[in-house]
């Protein structure tokens, strides 16, 4: 799937070094080399899918996050976000790095060497990792940031789309085990995959909570297996290189998350109240199980303790997964820590987004850089990894807020959880303590 | 065709507000091939002790040595033999030759050997001198780029101020690398090393003349494996950078930091004379401005260049952090090798300080360096300085000087105290 359409001779998209045919990281930089546009594509899937996003949303070079408006105004249909000659040059087999001015040091104006960095002033020029944005509908995108203290984001974005069923996913890398980039990079990719490949195989995807609940089970276990895939042999690391999964497909009348970790997804209806449908894995979580409030439970020492990854270390890689049927229209939101360090309840995010899409409109983009831009001018302990799908909410029923569908009695919200002591696995640091 | 690779070990990770970054880059040649002799892109030259006191068993040991060197010298390569004492003299080519060097083929090999063999010992000794010739005997063949010469002495200097030969060693340097061998016991350590750190070579004593021919031969096959003439370390380093040393730390140590000319305001070019296929390492230590904690840049490029073409390239990187556990970290690589530094210093402190009478210093230095042998592994330097002191606590440096250690012995240790071994990876 990944090198589906993939030219032969493809270029790294990151620094513009040669990658030989079937090569999935370059040998320079280290970058990825699924070629945007030209590899995500889900061939063979008669589905009306649109596609997954990330393909065609291109890379984004500017060393600063970009601002809002300033690519891709909201309703743009098919707006690539930033840089959309880089995934256009991809896509004809025509890099554009071998062809592009090289784009001067944003610390000194001088050149950037080869080998990433100024051939004045040394810094490291940014990599198209630093800041991502992605866009796969009018109403589905993410951004996902480096954030301000991290030499590298870990975090990785895939979206997609299928039919009017958006499909959301954000993979954390655990900041302790080296190369966890890698491994959330490929988990979310392989995830995506499946999901919009699964939604898409069905003529129309009805919206069945136990199939699509089975669907993310399924992504769960395809990027767990991805990640084993994509690190090769550091997989035998004491360490091996990991990651937190979670991802959402949110169609007008269900939604459906799945997750291993921290990482969470938010159901943000316009009209009532806000809920986190996730319930982290992590040692923060147990304590508030225990009785601890979440505020005291997420500033103890040991909260970004996660108790289940994927990873060659995983012991039990089935996603937990949590349905609700949206009474109205509203947001879904899915997030890495980087987010909901600097804003934890469901209010805090819902107001967060309340108040982006007053001041910028409704474009999931623009709306997702800029919470990704607040939690960065909090610290940005942490990379930052923000996406959004806008839910329209069941058609033709504008229904109070708060009430419960009647044809639907008990499934709003329906909530399957395991019992907190039933997990796997010893718990494990996804990122030391922030302060 | 020779290929080069540069490795680098450092801990990339400074504290909020560091500076100094350092790095130990390996560089690695393969597929060097062995000197192209037959096109004259080569020339040795061999430098005798002719002085009066070699008169005797070490001279006739001495001319069988060059004697054998010139079998092993191949046919095609430039040669010349030069006597030394209080002056040089050509022995081969002739004085009175037209010409200063001549290429080898069988019959200049023959009457090479007739020449060495008439040699006779009188006289002082002015290193001076000898080098001066050399120099002036390879300048008549510029054609030959690749040039080697072999310096073996049974005394000291003393037919002239040690200025006098620390002026043509800087006059010297960078035309041709010296390996400098000592028969005996009554020469100086420490001028022979001044020659042979300032022309890229080596130095050994050979405590019985009866072992000259061998090391000469192992020289000559040495000095014929390197095929790369001459290679430069390069070091980069970024705008309000500045290098703190630049050192070569195996197979010897050898600080090249004062040896840096300018290629660029931000680039220094340091010799590395000529390469085999071989392995060096190079700790490489510079100064950058702090930068807030979550930047990374760059801190120096380290590059092999052969001529104007880099071959090479390391990255050296500094990455601010506020993770005590990643920034308290020291690279393994990084503290063998400046043990291994501080360890060559202990030591020829230590052996000066004796020397001197300061038996205080000695036991201190030496103390210190035999703890150094035991933390870095360095079995040979451990070996070497049980012959000079009785050590009761490794552990913790607690030596007697041994009394009666032999002036062979002393001098053993001082000339392989900058011989490193290679850190354990």
């Amino acid at each position: 799937m990944v090198t589906a359409g993939a030219p032969d001779a493809a270029v790294c998209p990151a620094c513009g070094e040669a990658a030989g045919p079937g090569a999935r990281f370059c040998e320079a930089c280290g970058a990825v080399l699924a070629p945007a546009g030209a590899s995500t594509t889900p061939d063979g899937t008669a589905a009306p899918s649109t596609g997954p996003a990330d393909a065609a949303a291109g890379v984004a070079r500017p060393a600063a996050p970009a601002t809002p408006g300033e690519h891709g105004d909201p309703g743009d249909p098919d707006a690539t976000v930033a840089g959309a000659a880089a995934p256009q040059g991809a896509r004809d087999g025509a890099p554009d790095a071998a062809d592009a001015e090289p784009t001067p040091c944003p610390a000194c104006g001088g050149e950037i060497a080869p080998d990433g960095y100024c051939l004045e002033c040394g810094a490291r020029a940014p990599r198209e990792r630093d800041h991502v944005e992605r866009r796969a509908s009018d109403d589905v995108g993410g951004v996902s940031d480096v954030g301000v203290r991290r030499r590298r984001n870990e975090d990785a974005l895939a979206l997609g789309t299928a039919g009017d069923v958006a499909v959301l996913v954000v993979c954390d890398g655990v900041a302790s085990a080296p190369d966890s980039d890698r491994a959330s990079r490929a988990a979310a990719q392989a995830a995506r995959d499946l999901l919009v490949g699964g939604l898409g195989a069905v003529e129309a995807p009805a919206p069945d909570a136990g199939a699509w609940s089975r669907l993310l089970v399924a992504a769960g276990h395809a990027a767990d297996a991805a990640v084993r895939a994509a690190v090769d042999d550091a997989a035998s690391r004491e360490d091996p290189p990991s990651c937190t999964f979670v991802a959402a497909l949110a169609g007008p009348t269900l939604l459906v998350a799945a997750w291993l970790g921290d990482s969470r997804v938010y159901w943000l209806p316009d009209a009532g109240p806000a809920e986190q449908l996730t319930e982290d894995d992590s040692l923060a979580a147990e304590l508030v199980a225990g009785g601890m409030t979440r505020e005291q439970a997420e500033r103890s020492r040991d909260a970004h303790a996660i108790t289940r990854w994927l990873g060659a270390d995983a012991e039990d890689a089935t996603a937990r997964t949590v349905a609700t049927r949206p009474a109205g229209p509203g947001w879904v939101l899915a997030c890495s820590d980087g987010l909901w360090n600097y804003g934890s309840a469901p209010d805090v995010v819902a107001g967060l987004v309340r108040d982006a899409v007053d001041r910028l409109g409704p474009d999931p983009v623009a709306v997702a850089r800029d919470l990704v831009g607040w939690a960065n001018a909090r610290g940005g302990h942490d990379n930052v990894t923000v996406a959004l799908a806008r839910v329209a909410g069941p058609a033709g029923t504008d229904v109070a807020p708060g009430t419960t569908a009647e044809d639907d009695p008990g499934t709003v919200p329906t909530v399957r959880r395991r019992p907190a002591g039933s997990l796997a696995g010893g718990p494990r640091t996804a990122a030391p303590p922030t302060a | 065709m020779a290929t080069f690779r540069a490795e680098v070990f450092q801990n990339e990770f400074l504290p909020d507000g560091g500076t100094d970054v350092h790095a130990i880059v390996t560089v690695t040649a393969e597929g060097v091939g062995g000197a192209v002799t037959a096109d004259g892109g080569v020339a040795e030259v061999v430098m005798i002790d002719t002085s009066g006191s070699m008169t005797g068993p070490t001279l006739e040991a001495a001319k069988h040595a060059a004697q054998v060197a010139l079998d092993h010298i191949p046919d095609g390569t430039w040669f010349a033999i030069v006597s030394g004492s209080h002056v040089a003299q050509r022995v081969f080519p002739y004085p009175n030759a037209r010409v200063a060097i001549v290429q080898m083929e069988p019959g200049a090999r023959a009457e090479a050997k007739r020449a060495v063999a008439a040699l006779k010992a009188t006289g002082g000794t002015a290193m001076s001198t000898w080098l001066r010739l050399a120099d002036q005997i390879f300048a008549t063949q510029p054609a030959a780029t690749q040039r080697h010469a072999i310096l073996l002495t049974d005394g000291k200097n003393e037919s002239e101020p040690r200025e006098q030969l620390t002026a043509a060693i800087r006059d010297v340097t960078g035309r041709f690398q010296c390996d400098a061998r000592g028969v005996g016991q009554h020469w100086q350590v420490d001028e022979l090393r001044e020659i042979s750190t300032a022309l890229l070579g080596t130095v050994e004593l050979i405590a019985d003349p009866a072992d000259i021919a061998d090391d000469f031969r192992a020289l000559l096959a040495a000095s014929l494996a390197r095929g790369v003439a001459d290679a430069q370390l390069r070091v980069w380093t970024p705008q309000g950078g500045q290098v703190l040393f630049v050192r070569q730390v195996a197979p010897t140590v050898e600080d090249l930091t004062a040896r840096r000319t300018d290629i660029t305001p931000l680039v220094g070019a340091y010799p590395t004379g000529a390469w085999a296929d071989e392995s060096r390492d190079y700790h490489v230590a510079v100064r950058v401005p702090s930068r807030t904690v979550g930047n990374e840049q760059l801190a120096a490029r380290v590059q092999i260049a052969v001529g104007d073409e880099v071959l090479a390239s390391g990255l050296v990187k500094a990455a601010w952090s506020d993770d005590a556990s990643l920034t308290a970290r020291i690279s393994p690589e990084v503290a063998h090798y400046t043990g291994q530094a501080e360890l060559a210093d202990a030591i020829q402190e230590g052996l000066a300080a004796k020397a001197a009478g300061d038996e205080a210093t000695a036991t201190v230095k030496l103390g210190r360096a035999v703890q150094l042998a035991a933390e870095t592994g360095n079995e040979e330097a451990t070996s070497k300085l049980r012959r000079v002191v009785d050590i009761e606590d490794e552990e913790h440096g607690t030596v007697r000087l041994k009394r009666g250690a032999s002036r062979l012995d002393e001098m053993a240790l001082d000339t392989a105290s900058t011989k490193t071994t290679r850190v354990r990876r």
